[in-house]
């Protein structure tokens, strides 16, 4: 097996594994709103993995799955994954972002920037969309980072992540 | 200098996150029918597994957390269940009173609620069930607390929940006291999930709702049952001045914390004209009402007429009375006698023996013991009260208090 195939089938895995934490684990935890996404992780880290147009398609397979489960707006979903996944790629390749806390950062501001994409295409209101933007996000942004870090702890070898920042 | 692969590669990026851009901003802007439409098929193909995998992660997060909750809840409602025949004895006859028909009985739909994580998760829900189980567009959702919402789209398995916090949300209401009715909508100055997030608009002027009142749909627009509580009063929003107030509601349930919600169904090939009397049956309630009212006036009328004579009866008494007391001997013979100690065994009243009685023909007759001997005495002296009444010009009747 080539090096470049097992690397794709690790990648796999550990997509696969956060889906099932985000279908199965996420409901048991917190509060909906402020619990990790962990959907939004795996798309961060293929995107990082992997090149622009990749991104952006994984983002909009996410939103799509996202505007299917949630259609308050139908669409809004995709755009803003869209969005995260192709700018993802991008800031792969400007910031390179080996470093783990770089990466749970990185996933942070994506959720942000997913969710401020998502309210505003969506049409909420000022009052809601300065409480969401301000309360909500942040702190599903923080708890997702954290898990971001017990992911790439957990599966440090596969992605190669240097541990000594 | 870039190579040509570098390039070719680069153009490609952007082509693909271009369409996936326009595929984005078609779905945004297409048709809300489209959007549900591919949403449910989506549901029903590709994420099938998926929300099934996180419908049996909710059963099993509701099902060990919510235990003690759930129990604690089902003993209270056994508890309060005790009086419930009783109260629907007392229902059943004031409404045939009221010649009104049967309350409906709503069937209902148990169902899960699968969150999301994304912003705008509270204003559509999904749930774990969908038309297998009987559930259609525009059935009301409701949570122990209160109001949810309505179904929006539904599939096979899912469905999904339009709530309170959507801008296109309304819902018909009066308050619990009855006086103040009007649309509750949501507010587009929430600052919060839950508190303050409802409007209750078009109260008349007039209507003064004070806060902690609660507000209950009307049943009016036949979507939502009459009686299931929205929110409750906390204060007064705006208002135009004698026109319209506009009050701030804190709402009975929040679709963000609601783990287990009811979907109050309509049974297949339902009839609503049965909670709808045909129109002979209004002609024949509404004269059993006119003669049930006439009877009840009737009755009213004759028990206020006994009333008026026994209150005549009585006032000429008392007239006579007061007229006659000035004239009247302070102590009256036979009270006195009453009042004296009686003797071992009476044969004989003691003053059937009298020997002052200026009768004696009377006394002729012991025979008669039924007959009391004291009616037979001689009258006394008439009183000066016995003088014709100056009012009625009539001599004072016989005193029948005795």
């Amino acid at each position: 097996m080539t090096t470049a195939r097992a690397n794709r089938l690790q990648l796999a895995v550990v997509m696969a594994v956060l889906v099932l934490l985000h279908f199965y684990i996420r409901p048991r935890l917190w509060s909906p709103r402020v619990s990790p996404d962990f959907l939004l992780i795996a798309l961060m880290l293929y995107a990082m993995r992997s090149g622009p147009g990749a991104g952006a398609l994984a983002g909009f397979l996410v939103g799509l799955t996202e505007d299917a489960l949630t259609p308050a707006q139908f669409g809004a979903g995709a755009l803003a994954h869209t969005v995260v996944g192709y700018l993802a790629a991008w800031g792969r390749a400007v910031f390179f972002a080996d470093n783990l806390l770089v990466n749970a950062a990185f996933v942070a501001v994506g959720l942000w920037l997913r969710d401020f994409i998502l309210l505003i295409s969506s049409g909420t209101d000022e009052r809601q969309l300065l409480v969401e933007l301000t309360l909500y996000s942040p702190l599903q942004a923080l708890t997702t980072a954290l898990f971001t870090l017990l992911v790439l702890l957990a599966f440090r070898q596969w992605f190669a992540i240097r541990l000594d920042a | 200098m870039t190579s040509a692969s570098e390039r070719s590669y680069t153009r490609r990026d952007t082509v693909m996150f271009l369409v996936c851009l326009g595929l984005s901003v078609v779905g945004l802007f297409s048709p809300a029918n489209w959007g549900l439409g591919v949403a449910d098929a989506l549901r029903e193909t590709v994420l099938a597994p998926l929300v099934w995998l996180q419908a049996r992660a909710e059963e099993g997060r509701t099902s060990r957390v919510r235990l003690r909750t759930v129990t604690a809840e089902r003993d209270s409602a056994a508890y309060v269940a005790q009086g419930i025949p009783s109260l629907l004895a007392e229902n059943e006859h004031l409404r045939q009173l009221l010649a009104l028909s049967h309350r409906l009985s709503t069937p209902y739909v148990a169902a899960e609620v699968l969150h999301q994580a994304q912003a705008t998760d509270s204003r559509t829900l999904l749930l774990s069930a969908g038309s297998i189980q009987g559930i259609a567009p525009f059935d009301p959702v409701v949570a122990p607390e209160g109001l949810i919402g309505v179904v929006l789209s539904v599939a096979r398995r899912t469905s999904v929940v339009m709530t309170w916090a959507h801008p296109e949300f309304r819902v018909s209401a009066f308050t619990v006291t009855g006086n103040a009715s009007g649309v509750v909508a949501p507010s587009a100055s929430a600052i919060t999930s839950v508190d303050g997030a409802l409007e209750f608009r078009g109260v008349p002027y007039r209507d003064s709702v004070p806060p902690g009142t609660l507000v209950l749909s009307s049943g009016l627009g036949g979507v939502y049952p009459k009686g299931i509580p929205v929110g409750t009063v906390t204060g007064v929003m705006r208002e135009q001045e004698g026109w319209e107030r506009v009050y701030r509601l804190r709402a009975a349930a929040n679709p963000g914390a609601a783990a287990h919600v009811l979907i109050l169904v309509t049974p297949p090939n339902a009839d609503l004209a049965r909670a709808f009397p045909s129109d002979s049956e209004v002609l024949a309630m509404r004269r059993d009402s006119i003669a049930k009212v006439r009877r009840a006036d009737s009755l009213a009328w004759a028990a206020e007429l006994a009333r008026v004579a026994r209150a005549d009866s009585v006032a000429a008494v008392r007239k006579d009375t007061a007229t006659r007391k000035p004239a009247r001997p302070p102590v009256r013979p036979d009270s006195a006698r009453v009042s004296a100690p009686k003797p071992p065994a009476p044969t004989t009243r003691p003053d059937s023996v009298r020997p002052a009685a200026p009768k004696p023909a009377t006394e002729s007759k012991p025979a008669a013991p039924t007959t009391r001997t004291d009616t037979a005495r001689p009258k006394p002296a008439k009183p000066p009260s016995a003088a014709p009444n100056p009012l009625t010009g009539r001599s004072a009747p016989a005193d029948t208090t005795r």
